[in-house]
């Protein structure tokens, strides 16, 4: 007995010595901002990965040369004007002045030149390297112009040059160790602090800030004196550190969107703009999606905005384009016409003349989904809606890296039951469709001679209005012959749920979140 | 013993060589490539260039060139770089190894002071009411998934009472993950600790020390409990094993920086060289604790020793 009650007196001091070691220590209240997200980043260094955890952290330490509006066009920052030449191959950059890295020294053309030149390293290249296109050689002019010579026309360029891919290193990093790692000179509203793998990143204001361009109202340094970046992957825990204080803004589970506006406990905020696209894609080397009217038909039987409210509420809308709302030529009116709109009963017909398909025959096929953010739910009525017509789907769930393989191995793959995709991209700019589209095609899908020389003509094309019409082409294009059918965007981590005592907070086109208006 | 502990020491190394090649295959059989994977999605490079960077990075090999040419270079003590970030494998392990195994740890040392006490207890009081409680409570414990004692645990005691941290680093954040992780654990232990006992209570020299007249706490403590110990030792081995497995999903929810969430990032994202080091890491801290255990063994049971 005596042994007993031994075990158990240690026991019950154990369980009162943590809970008394708990309760004496009050979590510090620090002023900084404290953002949770799902994972952490890749690199430091903007020329070596393209995660969007990564682009999100290194726009708050870099500054860019271009920035955008709140529509998503490309807008002066660090290059206060531009000029491009009328053969498209020379673009010249002005530089505003005083503007200070985080070491110290000035940013000038030579940072310019410094940060291009290391993305076109011949030992090491950036992994977007083909983003800045063919620049062939950068000149320093004078320490305020820049100038980049390319060796053929390349209007994606600009667009580049506002997002965070292009970040300007300042180039006191080539002398430092560890860049990318535990070093990170900018000149961006934040300061480095450190970056423990995994955990968090710690950033503190930069107080020679002057915001040239990116879309925050605070002319200066931020208002707050640090930038917490913690990783929390659980949803549930995010929002249990959102409802205690320790966290201000982060991803909230989005089962728990709908209460929490609700209750107006916390605010909840949806990036726009973000180039983000959601769309029907299929196996069109074999059958039945070789056959047109077997995806028009499954476009006519999609209810989006049904399936929308349904599953997110008013989180996310339908997208009429193949590029989505913020990115250079997307029109709603324009694609809406050419786009195969909700009418089940054409669907039906369609698809009885393709096959004798019915509700009483239905068209077997695979659809494949990409896991998490609630996209099974949205199959699930996606599969509902197309049973109603006469197809029966078969839902695949499957990691992004699992469904990018699944997808070019369907369309290289000529036998088997029709299979089709809700893929999901994002980018800044129209050159997307060059990408999914242009022969070979991203995933060795659709692909015709007469889509490609339109594609090449966006690329080089640059007057504004022509190259407008050239993607509205290749828009029309692909909508009409049901290649690339869009349903909706945003898509993904574009939901923000904020403290009700933090003010300012915003998200910039292409999901960027920008704090330096932020006070609490 | 020598001979004894150095066949259980190559082993021991042939069983965390075995482990880096299945992975090294299986991981190959997985669908998708860390290159498609960083480029999917967005504007991609062109296929040309895809393919210049697969060789860059030596992907375009055969997997058993692959393998052969990352055995080298681990022979000099390089775990190579990270496919996306090109950040040094062995730095972003050591960062987070030590809190897995403090977590691991923790846990283990929870399992202990809960479970033993409460088994013990229970085969002392063998057929009481006492005993059914405790058992019910260790099925019960059993039967819980981490993932919702965990967010309960959160729920309580960060939101409702405000005692602890949600999630993060620090001494006080680890208190939640190593109690979901202990809880379930320390039912494991009070049944085994149970049984066990219960088996040496019935055995003759436990009878013979009753009939001698030694008092009961003496006889449970002094016979009962030492001679119990043994074969626990040998479980609890195992069950740091489970623990450190356990801890991936623990760490997870509490964002405990530890070894699990980047191996489980790293399969998501293919990056080979991450998963193929967090193996080797992972391996050989099993087979060092089991080896351990092994030389614990071997100087609590003589028979071991001679054998």
């Amino acid at each position: 007995m005596k042994t007993e009650r031994r075990f158990l007196k240690f026991g019950a001091g154990l369980a009162l010595g943590l809970v008394a070691a708990a309760a004496s220590l009050t979590p510090a209240l620090a002023k900084d901002i404290v953002w949770a997200r799902y994972g952490d980043i890749d690199t430091l260094d903007p020329q070596k990965a393209t995660s969007t955890l990564s682009l999100q952290v290194w726009s708050l330490i870099y500054d860019t040369l271009l920035a955008t509006d709140a529509s998503g066009a490309p807008v002066p920052n660090l290059a206060k004007s531009w000029d491009v030449s009328p053969d498209g191959l020379k673009y010249t950059f002005h530089l505003v002045d005083g503007v200070k890295c985080h070491d110290g020294s000035p940013l000038d053309a030579n940072d310019v030149k410094y940060t291009v030149d290391r993305a076109f390293n011949k030992d090491n290249p950036s992994v977007t390297q083909a983003s800045w296109g063919p620049i062939s050689n950068v000149e320093v002019i004078d320490p305020q112009t820049v100038r980049f010579d390319l060796s053929s026309p390349f209007v994606a360029l600009i667009p580049f040059l506002a997002d965070s891919f292009s970040s300007i290193l300042c180039d006191s990093n080539k002398d430092k160790a560890g860049f990318g790692t535990t070093t990170a000179i900018g000149s961006g509203p934040w300061i480095l602090d450190s970056w423990t793998k995994g955990d968090k990143i710690v950033l503190k204001k930069n107080p020679d800030y002057v915001n040239h361009g990116k879309l925050a109202q605070n002319p200066g340094a931020p208002y707050m004196d640090g930038l917490i970046i913690s990783v929390v992957p659980e949803p549930q825990t995010r929002l249990a550190g959102l409802k205690t204080g320790a966290i201000q803004i982060a991803e909230p589970p989005l089962d728990d969107v709908p209460a929490l506006k609700a209750s107006g406990e916390l605010n909840v905020i949806s990036a726009e703009n973000t180039g983000q696209n959601v769309f029907w894609e299929f196996a069109v080397h074999r059958p039945p999606f070789n056959d047109e009217r077997v995806r028009e038909a499954v476009a006519h039987a999609t209810d989006v905005q049904t399936a929308l409210t349904l599953i997110y509420g008013d989180l996310s809308i339908p997208e009429q384009c193949p590029i989505s709302r913020g990115v250079f030529g997307n029109d709603q009116d324009f694609c809406a016409s050419h786009r195969a709109q909700y009418d089940p009963e054409e669907a039906k017909a369609l698809l009885k003349e393709a096959g004798g398909w019915g509700p009483d025959n239905p068209l077997e096929i695979n659809m494949l989904v990409w896991t998490g953010g609630k996209r099974d739910r949205l199959a699930e009525v996606f599969q509902a809606q197309l049973a109603e017509v006469g197809i029966k789907a078969n839902i695949q769930m499957m990691d992004i890296g699992t469904m990018n393989a699944r997808v070019r191995q369907e369309n290289e793959t000529p036998t088997g039951i029709g299979s089709m995709d809700m893929m999901t991209w994002s980018w800044y700019d129209p050159d997307i469709l060059y990408a999914l589209w242009h022969s070979p095609g991203a995933y060795r899908g659709y692909t015709s001679p007469e889509l490609d020389a339109m594609l090449e003509k966006t690329r080089v094309l640059t007057d504004p209005a022509e190259r407008k019409a050239v993607v509205q082409a290749v828009m029309a294009y692909l909508l009409d012959h049901s290649i690339h059918v869009p349903l909706y965007t945003p898509g993904w981590e574009w939901v923000f749920a904020v403290r009700p005592e933090v003010q300012g907070f915003k998200v910039a086109p292409f999901v960027y979140p920008i704090f330096n208006d932020v006070k609490f | 013993m020598f001979s004894y502990l150095s066949r259980r020491l190559a082993m021991g190394l042939a069983t965390v060589f075995a482990a880096t090649i299945a992975v090294t295959l299986l991981i190959h059989a997985v669908p998708g490539d860390p290159v498609q994977i960083m480029y999917a999605q967005s504007q991609g490079t062109t296929p040309e260039q895809l393919e210049e960077i697969r060789q860059r990075l030596g992907l375009d090999q055969p997997i058993i060139v692959q393998y052969f040419s990352y055995l080298g270079r681990l022979f000099h003590g390089d775990m190579g770089v990270t496919i996306r970030g090109e950040q040094p494998v062995l730095d972003l392990i050591l960062v987070r190894l030590p809190n897995t195994l403090l977590l691991a740890f923790s846990a283990m040392l929870i399992a202990i002071l809960i479970g033993l006490p409460a088994g013990f207890w229970a085969a002392a009081k063998r057929g009481s009411w006492t005993d059914a409680a405790v058992m019910t409570a260790a099925i019960g414990g059993v039967s819980i998934p981490h993932f919702w004692l965990g967010l309960m645990l959160m729920i309580w005691f960060s939101v409702d009472l405000g005692w602890l941290p949600v999630a993060g680093g620090g001494p006080l954040s680890l208190i939640l993950p190593a109690m979901t992780l202990g809880l379930s654990n320390a039912a494991i232990v009070a049944r085994m600790t149970r049984s066990g006992m219960i088996d040496v209570m019935e055995q003759d020299f436990v009878r013979t020390a009753h009939a001698k007249g030694l008092p009961k706490a003496v006889v449970e403590y002094r016979h009962v409990l030492r001679s119990g110990l043994i074969p626990l030792v040998t479980m609890m081995g195992l069950q740091f094993t489970y623990m450190m497995g356990g801890a991936i999903v623990v760490e997870n929810i509490f964002a405990w920086n530890g070894i699990g969430r980047l191996a489980i990032d790293a399969i998501f994202q293919r990056d080979y060289p991450v998963i193929q080091g967090f193996i080797l890491v992972f391996a050989t801290t099993v087979v060092v604790v089991m080896f351990l255990l092994d030389i614990v063994y071997a100087l609590l049971d003589p028979r071991i020793r001679r054998s």
